[in-house]
């Protein structure tokens, strides 16, 4: 179980050409994935999507808010001793091209951690088997054939068995968590479903729960039941909610735009009737006083530039009156906008349109 | 009206067991004032059928045979030089699948089209940088910011868009857009494919848009060839073809599309891996391996590419009947580089 | 079970290095030559020196016209110019060699340690080397050489190496600093392998290619350097080499005049010459050898 409560991390960043900058890459972002749970993160390129990822994984620091991994508070750890917690959390990286060291061979890739977890297992008194059969079950496991790719080079192989070697490799060091980045964005459409499947197979076996990141609302939709699907927009979580309703019934004007994008295979769906766009390209250079989605809003109104809307439950307005779609504990459908509305965006199969 | 009109397009490269052929017999037509679609998996020959279109295969390959006819230039198989170079950029426009890395990084938007203006000699240099201006404003760009931009300075779409400035600036009457939106994210893609139907309407050009994601293209284009193997497989008008695929693959790539909407579990990967240059069948159908509805014939003879109804052609044994009632590929059949594909 | 594990076991051949090594040389006759003209000199500066014992003086014969007896005619001194191309070899090679392992030691470790670590351990390493790349090389060895007689290769060596490691370490610096944002080296942080299995084992032969091209260039900077530094007769000559018969040719034997010393003075010329043509020519299979892709084309 992972609870994490306002996460924020600036970056400065000092460009020769564009003189010092601060970036909030994330501004208080609040989640809870429960054991063999899945919480999906959507949103456009730069919105701190790998940043959230990163720290996630341990790979990056943050310098606000807590992490709770297992009920620990890892900011109130040294650093040696978050490793152990962080080692259980995987991550499954964006490009499957450069995920994998090109000079090493499948087995070598996967034959050092497994090395090393069996060493770890023999000093706890625990049973290791050979690290060559867990090398194969391993393969196995994520649909590869052993014999035939253990001795492949990541060049060898395509851009599909990368990442499913590249999730076995997650799978050496026996994790609870994957954070999958972008998994499958950089490969061939035609392979993305095989690796979706694998992922909430390895839920539903392993019991595994999942971090999913992606720009790519419908594959969401893949891993598995019971997610929570969450919007981030320049750091800031600006609806939440069930990952089926957020898409049947976004509320945040930014998710309608994202949902819009997705495009609509004509002729076996028709596109939604609400079908919205951004107003203008995302710049982050203009200081956003109000809602940080204000400039591009196609539904802005009066309050949206000087007030910062913060996460309210669906249905209850700035005053709290009215009826919530959201439980008292803060879960259910959320978002952050003081013009909230339920539109019908996405494409609709044609056929079932009518019924 | 045909713009442009490819008949038995043969390409080979050269490998360590001689030349092979990337595109093998491909005919597609790009007609008038239509976009048309051309999807397949990576590998499947669509980037090298694009640049035969500009006569510019990269070595080690040839056009071994074959005709391209495009309208105004003639056969660009034959063209050479001089009247080679100006048909690239003056008759057909071109943008370069991860053009967004093709820009040079050290010139500006602008110093980089005065030389192409020059190197295809333009008289009017400033007549040159008013239309670039015109057509970045009209996609929705800052035309004298961007003209002074480094490449650095712009966006993924950003970068995506000036490729259509520079490969529509000399007034092409084809553009061919080879992976436009394969790198980037969900809004980005919508607008650069809005523009690409925006900029063709209003030019009346002859697109051709290639990608592996059958799902993006549906968006816009009116006609649809699906390639597989270095073969067209299966053509015709998009809204037909995708509710009535004739074709295994074309079936099984709409099926492996990710939705977001109807039934999760309906929607199945295609096993097995496309084949390359180096594996794909000699004899019979390049699909075979990979196809449920493979019969005995379809080891031995290679299935020619034949219309079978007004506007549709296909290149299959089985009837088009039989495949569409018949099931989309399950993930059983996987090749033994992927066996045990959890379902 | 039983059946994974056989068939794990199966599969643990591995392409032998050798046979990696062979293709990559042949696929070319450009590297097969400079492969050839590499290990020439070689044998040449190993064996060469047991054939010519002793170094024999023909006073009889002085600036001798190439003849049976004397293939390549002999100096000033009646010396044999082929027996002192000869023995020279063994000096030049020795030094480069050595100056070449110094570097290699050196620059890899401080470049990829400090491209790996980053922060204050990258700027310290990287002060060292903006030092060490200051230091002026030729005149410390002009100054040593009062201390020291660079009589023996070590020495020569030594100095070249400790001095001229910096171009490497940035070289590797700079390609650690690359790979380190790769999935690939991110994973092994996550996984918790230990640093030295992802210095010695992700990194290093990410970076080899680039270690050695760089190592073979500054090789022939070294050979041009030591051979430049006797030519000039700042060192005192304290052995036969390819650099002392340079200046004496020039300066002694006046080769600039008389046509009869010419060969003695191409001589060590067209030797070093034609070894720096082999290293380049070399040089393009290195890229091969260590990128399991391009090793692949067959
Ligand atoms: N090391 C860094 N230094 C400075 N800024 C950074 C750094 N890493 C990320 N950022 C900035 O933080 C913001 C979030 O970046 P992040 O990589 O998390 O986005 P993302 O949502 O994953 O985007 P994409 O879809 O392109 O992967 C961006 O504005 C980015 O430029
Ligand atoms: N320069 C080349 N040399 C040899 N083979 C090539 C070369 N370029 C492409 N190929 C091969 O030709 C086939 C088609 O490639 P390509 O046209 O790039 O496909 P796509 O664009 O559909 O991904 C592939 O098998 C690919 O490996
Ligand atoms: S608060 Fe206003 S500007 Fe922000 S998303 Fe809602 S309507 Fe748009
Ligand atoms: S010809 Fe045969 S193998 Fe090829 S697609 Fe048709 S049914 Fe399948
Ligand atoms: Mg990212
Ligand atoms: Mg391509």
């Amino acid at each position: 179980m992972i609870q994490a409560r306002g996460i924020t991390r600036t970056y400065q960043t000092h460009g020769s050409f564009t003189g010092d900058r601060t970036v909030r890459a994330l501004r208080g972002v609040d989640f809870t994935l429960p054991d063999g749970g899945a919480v999906s993160f959507i949103g456009e390129s730069g919105c701190g999507k790998t940043t959230l990822g990163k720290i996630l994984t341990g790979l990056e620091t943050f310098d606000g808010g807590e992490l709770v991994v297992d009920g620990v508070e890892l900011s109130k750890l040294r650093p040696r001793q978050r490793e152990k917690y962080f080692r259980r959390i995987q991550m499954i990286h964006q490009d499957p091209y450069s995920a994998l060291n090109p000079t090493r061979t499948v087995e070598a890739t996967l034959g050092d951690p497994l090395r090393m977890r069996a060493r770890e297992k023999a000093a706890a008194g625990e049973q290791a088997g050979s690290w060559r059969e867990r090398a194969a079950e391993l393969l196995t496991l994520v649909g590869l054939e052993p014999t035939a790719v253990l001795p492949k080079y990541p060049h060898q192989l395509s851009g599909g068995q990368r990442q499913r070697v590249v999730i076995a490799r997650a799978l050496t060091v026996d994790p609870t968590v994957l954070i999958a980045d972008e998994a499958v964005s950089m490969i061939d459409v035609s392979m993305r479903l095989g690796i979706l499947s694998l992922l909430r197979d390895l839920r539903a076996r392993l019991g595994i729960s999942l971090v999913f990141i992606t720009h790519d609302v419908a594959t969401a939709r893949y891993v598995g039941d019971g997610g929570e699907l969450h919007v981030i927009y320049r750091g800031e979580v600006v609806e939440r909610g069930l990952t089926d309703e957020v898409i049947l019934s976004p509320v945040h004007p930014y998710t309608q735009c994202l949902l819009s994008a997705v495009p609509v295979m004509r002729g076996l769906e028709e596109p939604g009737p609400d079908r919205t766009a951004p107003t203008a390209a995302l710049d982050e250079r203009t200081p956003t006083p109000g809602c940080l989605f204000q400039p591009r809003c196609p539904f802005a109104g009066a309050q949206c530039a000087e007030k910062h809307p913060v996460l309210v439950p669906f249905g209850l307005d700035a005053a709290g009156q009215g009826e919530a779609a959201a439980a008292e504990d803060g879960s259910g459908h959320v978002h952050a906008c003081f013009y909230p509305e339920s539109r019908r965006v996405v494409g609709v199969e044609v056929g079932a349109a009518s019924a | 009206m045909s713009e442009v009109e490819v008949r038995d397009l043969t390409v080979e490269y050269q490998t360590s067991v001689g030349w092979l052929p990337a595109v093998a017999g491909a005919s597609l037509d790009l007609r008038a004032g239509q976009i048309t679609g051309l999807v397949g998996e990576s590998g499947s020959g669509k980037s090298t059928l694009a640049l035969s279109l500009l006569n510019a295969v990269p070595a080690p390959g040839r056009i071994a045979g074959g005709t391209i006819e495009v309208a105004g230039v003639g056969d660009l198989t034959r063209l050479g030089g001089k009247q080679l170079r100006k048909a690239r950029g003056g008759a057909i426009g071109y943008v370069f699948q991860a053009s967004q890395n093709s820009l040079n990084p050290l010139k500006t938007i602008g110093r980089q089209l005065l030389d192409l203006g020059r190197s295809h000699e333009v008289g009017d240099l400033r007549a040159l940088i008013a239309r670039a201006k015109d057509l970045a404003n009209r996609m929705g760009l800052d035309g004298d910011r961007v003209l002074d931009s480094y490449q650095h300075e712009l966006s993924g779409g950003m970068r995506q868009r000036v490729g259509i400035v520079f490969a529509l600036v000399l007034n092409a009457k084809v553009l061919i857009l080879d992976e436009p939106t394969t790198a980037l994210d969900m809004l980005s893609q919508a607008s650069v494919l809005d523009i690409v139907r925006k900029v063709h309407d209003e030019n009346q050009l002859s697109t051709l848009i290639i990608t592996h994601d059958i799902g993006a293209i549906s968006e816009i284009a009116d006609r649809l060839a699906v390639m597989y193997g270095g073969r067209i497989v299966e053509d015709g008008p998009l809204l037909d073809v995708l509710r009535r695929p004739t074709h295994p693959y074309t079936k099984a790539l709409i099926g492996a599309t990710a939705r977001i909407t109807g039934d999760v579990d309906g929607a199945r990967a295609l096993p097995g891996r496309p084949p390359d240059l180096t594996t794909v069948a000699r004899a019979g159908c390049v699909f075979r391996d990979r196809c449920p509805f493979a019969v005995e014939v379809c080891a031995q003879t290679e299935p020619e590419l034949e219309t079978f109804e007004s506007g549709r052609r296909r290149a299959c044994h089985v009837e088009p009947s039989t495949v569409l009632t018949g099931p989309v590929l399950t993930g059983t059949t996987g090749t033994p580089a992927a066996v045990g594909e959890p379902a | 079970m039983a059946a994974t594990a056989t068939l794990a076991a199966s599969v643990r051949s591995r392409r032998p290095a050798l046979t990696a090594f062979r293709k990559a040389v042949t696929r070319k006759p450009g590297r097969i030559i400079g492969l050839a003209i590499i290990v020439f000199f070689v044998l040449l500066a190993i064996c060469g020196p047991w054939f010519y014992g002793r170094l024999a003086v023909d006073p009889n014969s002085l600036y001798a016209a190439p003849s049976a007896k004397h293939w390549l005619g002999t100096d000033f001194a009646g010396s044999d110019v082929l027996q002192e191309v000869v023995t020279g070899a063994r000096y030049v090679l020795a030094t480069a060699a050595l100056s070449a392992l110094f570097t290699s030691l050196f620059g890899v470790t401080i470049g990829l340690v400090a491209g790996y670590q980053r922060g204050l351990t990258d700027s310290a390493l990287m002060r060292l080397t903006d030092f060490v790349l200051t230091i002026p090389g030729l005149p410390l060895l002009i100054i040593l050489s009062t201390v020291w007689n660079f009589g023996s290769p070590w020495k020569m060596g030594l100095i070249l190496g400790v001095t001229g490691w910096g171009g490497v370490a940035r070289a590797v610096r700079s390609q650690a600093l690359s790979l380190r944002e790769r999935g690939f080296l991110e994973a092994a942080r996550g996984l918790g392998l230990s640093r030295r299995h992802i210095l010695l084992k992700e990194m290093l032969p990410n970076v080899a290619p680039y270690a050695a091209m760089q190592l073979m260039l500054s090789m022939i900077a070294f050979i041009g350097a030591e051979v430049g530094l006797f030519f000039l007769g700042l060192v005192p000559f304290s052995s036969t080499n390819w650099g002392v018969m340079l200046n004496q040719a020039v300066f002694s034997g006046g080769a600039m005049e008389t046509p009869s010393a010419l060969i003695y003075l191409l001589a060590p010329l067209v030797c070093i010459l034609v070894l720096t043509l082999g290293i380049v020519l070399f040089l393009d299979a290195i890229d091969e050898l260590f990128n399991p892709r391009l090793r692949e084309r067959v």
